[in-house]
């Protein structure tokens, strides 16, 4: 266990290293602070509006910012020398994994302050934000093992921000086809739905369902990077 | 014997090109075995499917005793060591802070760090990106990292393909260093000086056969045309066979005082080459 530790540890702090000597992917993970800081000098923020900056944060951090440091490290040859080491699949992905969610962590808090966000219900939404990091975290990867150059994954996020970022606008399509009304089962449909309960006072018999339903989406997005990543060993 | 690597009729079909013909060598413990071919050959792609990157389309190799399973287990991938063109190192750190990433995911101690750059020439480099190395360099940090180990057997892709002669020899000496403490050693090369002065045996590989497997000195001697140059000291080269009619006539040169130079004419391992597949080492 120790020596796991030891791995995932190592490949965290040379991602850190590695990160903030890169400016394109350390100032695109500012932008959702930038945002954050313009609206929440706003009056009369509605919640659409609060987590529209939170599902933009997920995108742009975790989705992003994962997927590029992955898609890196095909691009210039580097995952390969993880995958021969005697780091074990779980160790690595663990550890490329941990410099995005405390990145995620950290911007998401910062936002939700600038934004001026006051959470109901601490323990549940609080849980259900970490829940979806994990999921838009494991997306992320998902994303950059099927991509290749850095530049592949920015332009494969740009269908992930439409339909993970957009809230509103599914809500707006499922109006207009009831057919369509299984996108409310979406991650971020059921996060702001959460939210939307714990603004009307609701308590855990209202979460639970959601919370599952999230978690289940993050078990999915891991077990497809998960056989992708085992793929991805012999294929060069 | 003991073999740490055992390659029984493998081939590998890509689509439609066939890169590996019915590969069949052992290669024993304790050995430099160089695999010696042009370009395209399939050198790389031998050593890929050794390593677990590619699955062989037919035939099955050992591998320390072990075969090509799904998933190779820890302790095996810490008795091997693997140095191929997509094995590279992260540019925008250190040649220090890249060993010590793989100081931590192969349980070592950072002082293993300051051997292998030593074992490299590169003791004063460490402190600088390796996106700023020269090429040589850069290769010679990713053999550092390659010896960080000190694996059981060693898979080493064309290790000295953009090193100056002195760099190379300094190489050269790490590796035998490394192979007398008991690394088996696998390198591929288009270089047949480097074949002929590291390895124990070799294999001439060409459209992804092998055309001939033996000791450099073996073949040399079995290739060798039995004759021998004289150079006068008047300039003149004199070819002779190796009999013994011939010898009175190398007497009388001697006697003369006429002999500057006398040496056996034995091919190098790229004459034989040419040779026996009419194509250059290129
Ligand atoms: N992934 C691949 N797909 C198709 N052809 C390949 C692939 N990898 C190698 N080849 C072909 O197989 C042959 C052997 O390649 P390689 O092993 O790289 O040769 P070498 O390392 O000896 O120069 C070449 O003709 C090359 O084009
Ligand atoms: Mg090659």
């Amino acid at each position: 266990m120790t020596l796991a530790l030891r791995r995932m540890y190592a490949i965290f702090q040379k991602d850190m290293k590695d990160v903030s000597k890169n400016m394109y992917i350390s100032t695109t993970a500012l932008t959702p602070i930038i945002l954050a800081f313009f609206y929440g000098r706003m009056d009369n923020i509605q919640l659409d509006m609060y987590y529209l900056i939170i599902n933009f944060t997920f995108s742009i951090v975790a989705v992003f910012v994962q997927a590029a440091i992955i898609a890196e490290e095909k691009e210039k040859n580097t995952l390969r020398g993880l995958m021969l080491s005697p780091a074990s699949a779980g160790e690595i992905l663990i550890g490329k994994s941990l410099l995005t969610l405390a990145f995620t962590g950290i911007t998401l808090a910062l936002s939700i302050f600038l934004v001026g966000y006051e959470i109901p219900n601490a323990p549940v939404i609080i849980a259900a934000l970490f829940l979806s990091g994990l999921f838009y975290t494991a997306l992320g990867t998902l994303l950059g093992l099927v991509t290749k150059t850095v530049m592949e994954a920015s332009v494969a996020l740009l269908p992930v921000m439409f339909v993970f970022g957009l809230t509103p606008l599914i809500d707006a399509i499922i109006n207009q086809y009831p057919a369509l009304s299984f996108l409310e089962y979406m991650p971020n449909m059921q996060l702001i739905e959460l939210a939307a309960q714990m603004e009307a006072g609701g308590g855990f018999a209202e979460a639970w369902q959601p919370l599952l339903i999230i978690t289940a989406w993050f078990a999915a997005a891991l077990a497809a990077a998960w056989i992708v990543y085992t793929k991805r060993m012999t294929d060069s | 014997m003991e073999y740490s690597i055992e390659v029984n009729n493998v081939s590998k079909v890509f689509s439609n090109y066939e890169a590996l013909k019915n590969l069949d060598f052992k290669v024993a413990t304790g050995e430099i075995f160089g695999f010696l071919g042009p370009s395209g050959a399939g050198k790389t792609t031998t050593i890929k499917m050794l390593t677990n990157q590619l699955r062989p389309t037919d035939g099955e190799a050992l591998v320390l005793g072990r075969s090509m399973a799904r998933n190779w287990k820890d302790d095996f991938q810490q008795r091997m060591g693997v140095l191929t063109d997509n094995s590279a190192l992260y540019e925008r750190l250190s040649v220090y802070e890249n060993l010590k990433l793989y100081c931590d995911l192969y349980d070592l101690s950072y002082s293993r760090i300051e051997e292998a750059l030593e074992m490299v020439n590169l003791e004063d480099t460490g402190k600088k990106a390796v996106g700023k190395l020269s090429k040589g360099m850069t290769q010679r940090a990713m053999l550092a990292r390659a010896f960080l180990h000190a694996p059981e057997l060693l898979f080493l892709d064309e290790p000295t393909s953009a090193l100056d002669p002195t760099n190379a020899a300094h190489i050269y000496k790490s590796l035998r260093e490394l192979n007398k403490k008991g690394t088996t050693i696998f390198l591929t090369t288009h270089n047949m000086h480097e074949a002929e002065t590291l390895c124990d045996r070799v294999a001439f590989l060409d459209h992804g056969k092998i055309q001939l497997l033996d000791a450099p000195q073996k073949l040399r001697r079995r290739f060798a045309d039995n004759t021998m140059t004289i150079e006068l000291t008047t300039g003149k080269k004199i070819t002779l066979d190796n009999v013994p009619e011939n010898a009175k006539k190398m007497y009388a040169y001697m006697a003369d005082e006429q002999v500057a130079s006398v040496h056996t004419n034995e091919p190098t391992l790229g004459d034989i080459f040419v040779k026996l597949t009419g194509r250059e080492l290129v």
